[in-house]
């Protein structure tokens, strides 16, 4: 119940959380890698510099969303994770996305609808 | 493989200097590295990369400084409310001295216009400066012929103070008329045996306005508030009232103290306040 409450405290994520969350979720990756992901399709089309990235990491370490892992192929470069809470965060956002995008989907519809019998009535 | 330009690069990493020092200090190694790798990988052009890559450095860095503000706030909120108090209680100490300072001011007006006013009424109407201004009976103004060998005469006003209005020590208000141009004609006031005439500018001024008040500083230590009138009728010239201003000014000195001496006590109790209250709660969260 806690972790639940604790879970709704963060949402909504912004674009950069999320994006991050996202690249994340896709397994352990470095700085650059998440700022790459991130601007992919898949990703969000967030362009994330690193001022925002680090900044942003910061924060999800911080709130126990993400964790460095203690790998590293480089001494600048080291390896972050989401966490399992991390990971209800993001399921939360994506659910709360998806009631989202239906809603939207279907009063698109509606709309398409309304409107294809209103041009239809006048005889186009 | 891209390296990236060393001008640029060297610029970035003394811009992160207005990063956080704390995430600075954690992340600045590799913040660099995702630079040098983006520039290895980079396909646009080169301007729009940096403009990015700079333009998101600053927008972080103003973000970060009031996301560490907050917390600190949210961390410590006897102290971020006793600040906030200080800037108050700083401002409306700010204000008001300022405001008194300025009726100070005003007040020092007072009397001169309403003299101003009266005499140049009075000499518009035809009246001679001596049945208006209060007689100089004090100061002597005496023609005095100069030999100067041959046949060159001139005459020279010779002005003798005996104890009237002398503009350097007395408070007492002092009177000028000047001649349209700006010649001084009757005074019933002087500073260093002289009469005293202000700049040609507040003559000009007053060609065109009725009425200038301001301060003026005859000589160094000397400040007077000045109130001049143009004066029309069958002898145009202009009318200048002035009063010392020693007394306002040490009146403002001791404004200036009070206020100070106020601002410190009450900062001094507000920073006081907030460390015992803090001590308080900090003891009160400890267990046990």
């Amino acid at each position: 119940m806690i972790k639940a409450q604790q879970v709704e405290v963060h949402l909504p994520l912004t674009p950069a959380v999320f994006a991050i969350l996202l690249a994340l979720a896709g397994g352990e990756k470095h700085g650059y890698a998440i700022m790459k992901e991130a601007a992919l399709p898949v990703g969000g089309c967030i362009s994330l510099g690193p001022g925002t990235l680090y900044g942003t990491l910061d924060r999800l370490i911080r709130d126990s969303l993400v964790e460095e892992t203690g790998l590293t192929d480089d001494v600048r470069r080291r390896y972050y994770r989401i966490t399992e809470f991390g990971q209800r965060v993001l399921a939360a956002e994506t659910s709360r996305l998806a009631i989202l995008v239906r809603t939207a989907r279907a009063r698109a519809d509606r709309g398409r609808d309304r409107l294809g019998e209103r041009t239809g009535g006048a005889g186009v | 493989m891209r390296r990236p330009n060393p001008f640029l690069f060297a610029l970035y990493r003394l811009l992160l200097r207005f990063y956080p020092s704390r995430l600075r200090l954690r992340y600045q190694d590799e913040m660099l590295q995702s630079v040098r790798d983006a520039c290895a990988e980079r396909r646009g052009r080169a301007p729009r990369f940096w403009l990015r890559l700079f333009a998101d450095l600053l927008t972080s860095s103003i973000k970060e400084h009031l996301l560490m503000i907050r917390d600190q706030a949210v961390a410590r909120p006897v102290f971020f409310h006793a600040l906030i108090l200080g800037l108050i209680l700083t401002m409306m100490g700010g204000a008001a001295a300022v405001a008194f300072q300025q009726l100070l001011r005003r007040g020092a007006d007072e009397p001169q216009i309403q003299m101003a006013d009266d005499y140049a009424a009075g000499l518009a109407s035809g009246q001679m400066p001596s049945d208006v201004i209060p007689r100089p009976s004090a100061i002597v103004l005496t023609p005095q012929v100069v030999e100067r060998g041959g046949q060159d005469r001139s005459i020279d006003p010779l002005i003798q103070v005996v104890g009237g209005v002398d503009i350097g020590r007395s408070l007492q208000p002092f009177a000028v008329v000047y001649d349209d141009s700006g010649k001084p004609i009757f005074f019933n006031g002087v500073l260093d045996q002289a009469v005293p005439t202000p700049p040609q500018g507040v003559f000009n001024y007053l060609r065109s306005h009725s009425r200038d008040k301001f301060t003026w500083q005859p000589r160094r230590g000397v400040r007077i508030a000045a109130v001049a009138r143009r004066v029309d009728g069958p002898h145009p010239g202009f009318v200048l009232v002035g009063r010392s201003l020693t007394l306002v000014e040490e009146q403002e000195g001791l404004l200036y103290h009070a206020t100070f001496i106020g601002w410190f006590v009450l900062v001094g109790l507000l920073i006081a306040g907030a460390a015992l209250l803090s001590r308080v709660q900090s003891s009160a969260l400890t267990p046990g």
